[in-house]
Order: structure tokens, then sequence, then C-alpha cells
């Protein structure tokens, strides 16, 4: 004979199974490293304990399967147990994959903030180092008019940097 | 006494346009050349009717550099 074992998401993270019994609409209270829900059997309210870094859900084992005949289980219709695991389970994974999807989205929106920053930096870089190109160009033709006795005079003339050379000669 | 003028102009890219006014013959371009010989390839040159003339008349030439 075999057995096949399945087990729920482990509910790792506090705030989505929080979210995720909010969305089923159960009544809980934290205590502690306890969530506490308002589903009743023998030994009292079940709830989920954080325990080697998941919440497990502690309940009288008979309550597992079948309807629990003398309290008031049948909340909802979520009867038994497993029944109740599966759609927190259910909701659980919807939100963890909307999380993800959210920060997917983030991190998207960031690597595209980055990219326009480091556009941004490279066209300032274009632009400064063709304005240094043209100053250097400015500085040289100065120069060397200077070492041939030219008198200069500079302007700017629409974006345009205009010298003016004049020597006399006899 | 003769006044030798050279006016340069480098736009915004560095393109530059030159032009000579009371240099004779040649020398304008001896002249245009030591000036702009780091400044980048010709891209045309436009000798005016000037240039043509005898050495006593003023020449007027145009150099323009090909920008970087």
């Amino acid at each position: 004979m075999s057995a096949v074992v399945k087990t729920t998401t482990p509910f790792i993270n506090k705030e989505m199974l929080l979210q995720a019994l909010d969305c089923l609409d159960f009544k809980y209270t934290i205590k502690g490293n306890e969530i506490v829900t308002e589903r009743v059997d023998y030994y009292g309210n079940q709830k989920f304990v954080l325990t080697n870094g998941r919440y497990q859900f502690l309940h009288d084992s008979s309550a597992n399967r079948t309807v629990y005949p003398w309290r008031n289980l049948n909340i909802k219709e979520f009867k038994t147990v497993s029944n109740f695991l599966v759609a927190v389970e259910k909701e659980y994974n919807r939100i963890y994959a909307e999380k993800l999807a959210e920060l997917e989205r983030i991190r998207q929106e960031q690597l595209a903030e980055q990219e326009r920053i480091r556009l941004e930096e490279e066209m300032k870089r274009i632009e400064q180092e063709r304005i240094a190109y043209v100053e250097k160009q400015k500085q040289a033709i100065i120069q060397k008019a200077k070492e041939q006795g030219y008198s200069i005079q500079e302007k700017k003339v629409n974006n345009k940097v205009k010298l003016v050379l004049t020597r006399n000669t006899y | 006494m003769a006044e030798q003028t050279i006016t340069i102009e480098i736009d915004e890219n560095g393109k530059i346009k030159a032009e000579t006014e009371g240099i004779k013959g040649e020398m304008c371009l001896d002249e245009l050349q030591k000036l702009l010989e780091d400044s980048g390839d010709l891209q045309s040159m436009n000798k005016t009717d000037e240039f043509y003339q005898n050495q006593t008349i003023n020449v007027n030439n145009k150099i323009q550099n090909k920008k970087l």
C-alpha cells in the first residue's frame, strides 16, 4: 500500500497569513507568536503557532477531516480543518503572488529609473566633452594667433564663438 | 601700414569657418593653415576673385573646416 501526503504551503510570512485570514473574513487575535482563530474544537481555539520558522496550525486531530460534532466548528463553509487550510493556502498563495508581482514591478521601475539616470549622465558627459573640445580648439587658435602677432577679439554670437584676429603689416 | 584680419567662427559642435581679409595671395592660405592645422579636417575652401588678384590687392578667402 502506498500513501500520498500533501502539505500546505508553509505559512512563513505572518503579514500574508493575516491578510489571507482577513480575505476569508476570519476573526483572529494575536498573542505573541500565536494567531488564535475563532475556530474551536475539543481543546479550545485552533491557532497558528510559529514553529521552526513557519506558522503551523494546531488543532484537535479529530477535527482534521470530520465535522466536529459538539462545538460550533462549522464556521462558514470551511467545516473541516483540511477545507479551512486549503482555503487559507489558496489566499496565502494569491497574496504571495501579488506581492511578488508588486516587488517585480517596483524592481522594473527602479531599473527604468536607473537607466534614465544613466542616460542623463551619459548625455551630460557627451555635452561636457563637446564643450571642452570647443574650448580647447578655441584656446589652440588663440595661442597660435598670439604667437603670430595677432590681437584677438572674442565674441559670442548665436552660440558661436567668433574670434576676430587683426595685425598690422608694414 | 596694412591691416590683416582673420575672422574665425567656431560653432557649438566645433565646426570652424574662417575668413581672411587683407592678406595677399597665397599668404592667406598659409596663415589659415598655421592657425587651424590642428582644428580638424578641411571640408571646403572657396577662393574669392580677390585671391587671384596681384598681391597689392586685398584678398578675401574663406575656409571652412569639417567638425570632428
